[in-house]
């Protein structure tokens, strides 16, 4: 039967070829949005990567969250350099990333940091920042830059910059009395850091020295920089923090502590739960995602089943001549269930092979494109489900030929 | 062996055929003649048991087609019955052997009469004056007269009880015609089996024992 069926099939290469083709692209589509769907999700929820936790003022875990990962609003509150300082005497900590927020250069946030951001701070699945140029700023007067905020503004090592105060660019609010030269350019990462400028909090403090209450109250070109103490330029205040443990056992015991610290009103935001419950908020992309799948899947299947039905058509007289010389309903109806199997099979294999090589091979083009890294697997429970529903429709479909040709009068057909 | 009785047939067209008593046994080799439209091939696809009986009956070594289903009749055709189409009927991707050998694919009792299959179906080959080169060749290749002959040796493999030919030499020559009855009639093996065939064309009536005109039973 095989033989026969694959004679028939080949005979039928062109339209069986258009039909396999179809429904390749049909999953083609289907395993991409699903995958791109996944990619971005996963690549949301790894914004940030090797935080255990984020310190900041108390206020709701997505508020912090928000500002200090996406840097989107404005913090409301900042935390003292003491209570900074205290947390990071506590025994369960590993290493301790202050950050201040609040300023902007050309449209793009300043975060001011320590050196020691570019060694902790980590994105995606776990991956180091790394620099394209260039190397972490190490004076007070030294920015690095994220890559999308070098590329848009054409800056380089070297380059020369002025902050300014708050976050939107105005006259007359510029920090225009001190510029940051640039040390080093960080690669893409597809997350916020590629949208920032990291600056020294020491620099970052200076550059308000001659600042109260949000208004400039003398330039720092009148003052003499050499005669400042040397814990002037120490932060009085930082936004946030961001928390490496020595073991992630400890967090929510680390949290509870925090919480209840009495010296002040703080709080800690484990970053995966935050980014979830974020994701779960903004998960409108997300539902319309999956109401894209099922959309495409319907499709797929009206395509296939429409396609089968019409490239089995013409098969119809080739069945009635097997029946004519007394072939069974058995063997039509295996004929056609073979043949759908056969379209099937090779249209989601095709499929496979090619979505998973994409994956493969463009996962890095597709990150700094888009900063989304499409996950790489080769198929998932629920794409095997779907899969399983597509072939079923597909098998079934391809039965209405061969029950048309058993309730179609022999004599006419043949005729 | 074959016996019909009271055959009517009701067109959806209205127009109703009613057909003469037909009784044939091993051995015996029967020609319909008449004009077209008559109701030669609607005959034959009521023996066949391709199509369904409205009035009337056929019997066929004992069996009621009345009372067998439509699946029934189809392993009765494959097992008894070696049909000849007016329209040929060949799977065109099939090579010729592999369209002979669809004679008795479905048919374990057609297939356990015929010892060694390619053997067989030379021998059919050659008795019908095909070259045996092309019996690797897929049919749509070969000349109306050579499909002819392929639709022949599938109908005849298997040694039938009953050989059933509609319109066979309607498009052959009357050359052609002559040397492909001359070889069918061969082939009969009139020990085992009869055959009923259909034609508008009287004059070949000498290579069959009896002879029913439509034209006169209408008449």
């Amino acid at each position: 039967m095989l033989s026969l069926l694959l004679k028939s099939m080949r005979s039928r290469m062109i339209p069986t070829s258009l039909v396999t083709i179809s429904l390749m692209a049909s999953m083609v589509l289907l395993l991409s949005i699903e995958r791109i769907q996944k990619g971005a999700e996963e690549g949301f929820n790894q914004s940030i990567s090797g935080v255990d936790a984020i310190i900041g003022p108390r206020s709701s875990s997505l508020e912090l969250v928000l500002y200090t990962v996406f840097h989107l609003g404005r913090p409301t509150n900042n935390i003292t350099t003491e209570t900074i300082n205290d947390v990071k005497q506590r025994s369960d900590i590993s290493w301790l990333v202050p950050i201040a927020l609040g300023d902007s250069h050309r449209g793009f946030r300043v975060v001011a940091t320590e050196p020691n951001y570019f060694k902790h701070i980590r994105y995606g699945n776990n991956q180091p920042l790394t620099f394209s140029k260039g190397v972490p700023f190490a004076e007070l007067s030294e920015a690095t830059l994220g890559s999308d905020v070098a590329e848009k503004l054409n800056y380089s090592v070297g380059s020369e910059i002025q902050i300014t105060h708050g976050s939107i660019e105005s006259i007359g609010s510029k920090h225009d009395d001190f510029s940051f030269k640039v040390t080093g350019v960080l690669n893409k990462t597809g997350t916020p850091i590629d949208q920032a400028v990291f600056l020294d909090l020491k620099g970052y403090e200076l550059l308000h020295l001659g600042w109260k209450s949000g208004k400039k109250v003398f330039s720092l070109e009148d003052i003499d920089l050499s005669s400042l103490p040397p814990d002037a330029l120490n932060p009085k205040t930082v936004t946030a923090a961001f928390v490496g443990l020595k073991s992630k056992l400890t967090i929510f015991n680390f949290s509870k502590n925090i919480r209840e610290y009495p010296e002040e009103a703080i709080s800690a935001v484990i970053p995966g739960i935050a980014l979830s419950e974020l994701w779960s908020i903004v998960g409108l992309v997300d539902k319309g995602f999956q109401l894209l799948s099922w959309i495409i899947i319907a499709i797929s299947l009206i395509a296939m089943v429409t396609l089968i039905i019409a490239s089995l058509d013409n098969r119809k007289h080739e069945m009635t001549i097997y029946r004519a010389n007394g072939a069974s309903p058995k063997f039509l109806a295996a004929m056609v269930i073979y043949e759908s199997l056969v379209i099937g099979l090779v249209a989601i294999i095709g499929a496979i092979i090619l979505v998973t090589a994409v994956t493969y091979f463009a996962t890095n083009q597709l990150n700094l494109a888009l900063g989304i890294s499409p996950s790489f697997k080769w198929i998932s429970l629920n794409e095997i489900k779907v899969f399983g529903i597509i072939l079923l429709s597909g098998v079934l479909s391809g039965l209405i030929p061969a029950v048309m040709v058993f309730r179609k009068n022999l004599h006419q057909a043949l005729s | 062996m074959l016996q019909t009785l009271g055959l009517e047939y009701h067109y959806q067209h209205g127009k109703k055929i009613v057909f003469p008593e037909i009784e044939i046994d091993r051995g015996q080799r029967l020609l319909i003649s008449g004009f077209s439209g008559c109701g030669k091939t609607t005959l034959l696809s009521l023996i066949a048991g391709a199509l369904k009986l409205q009035i009337g009956n056929i019997k066929f070594d004992g069996q009621d087609y009345s009372s067998m289903s439509s699946l029934l009749l189809d392993r009765l055709r494959a097992n008894h019955i070696g049909y000849i189409f007016q329209t040929l009927n060949l799977i065109p991707f099939l090579s010729v052997s592999e369209n002979i050998g669809l004679g008795i694919r479905f048919s374990q009792s057609r297939k356990s009469r015929v010892g060694n299959l390619n053997q067989e179906i030379n021998r059919l080959v050659d008795s019908l004056g095909l070259d045996k080169e092309v019996l690797n060749t897929p049919v749509n290749r070969l000349s109306v007269g050579q499909q002819q002959r392929v639709a022949a040796a599938r109908a005849l493999l298997g040694k039938p009880d009953l050989i059933l030919a509609d319109e066979p030499t309607s498009a052959l020559d009357s050359d052609t015609t002559k040397k492909f009855l001359n070889e069918v009639m061969e082939t009969f093996d009139a020990s085992k089996q009869a055959i009923i065939m259909v034609s508008h064309d009287a004059s070949i009536a000498p290579y069959f024992d009896s002879v029913i005109d439509f034209n006169k039973h209408y008449a």
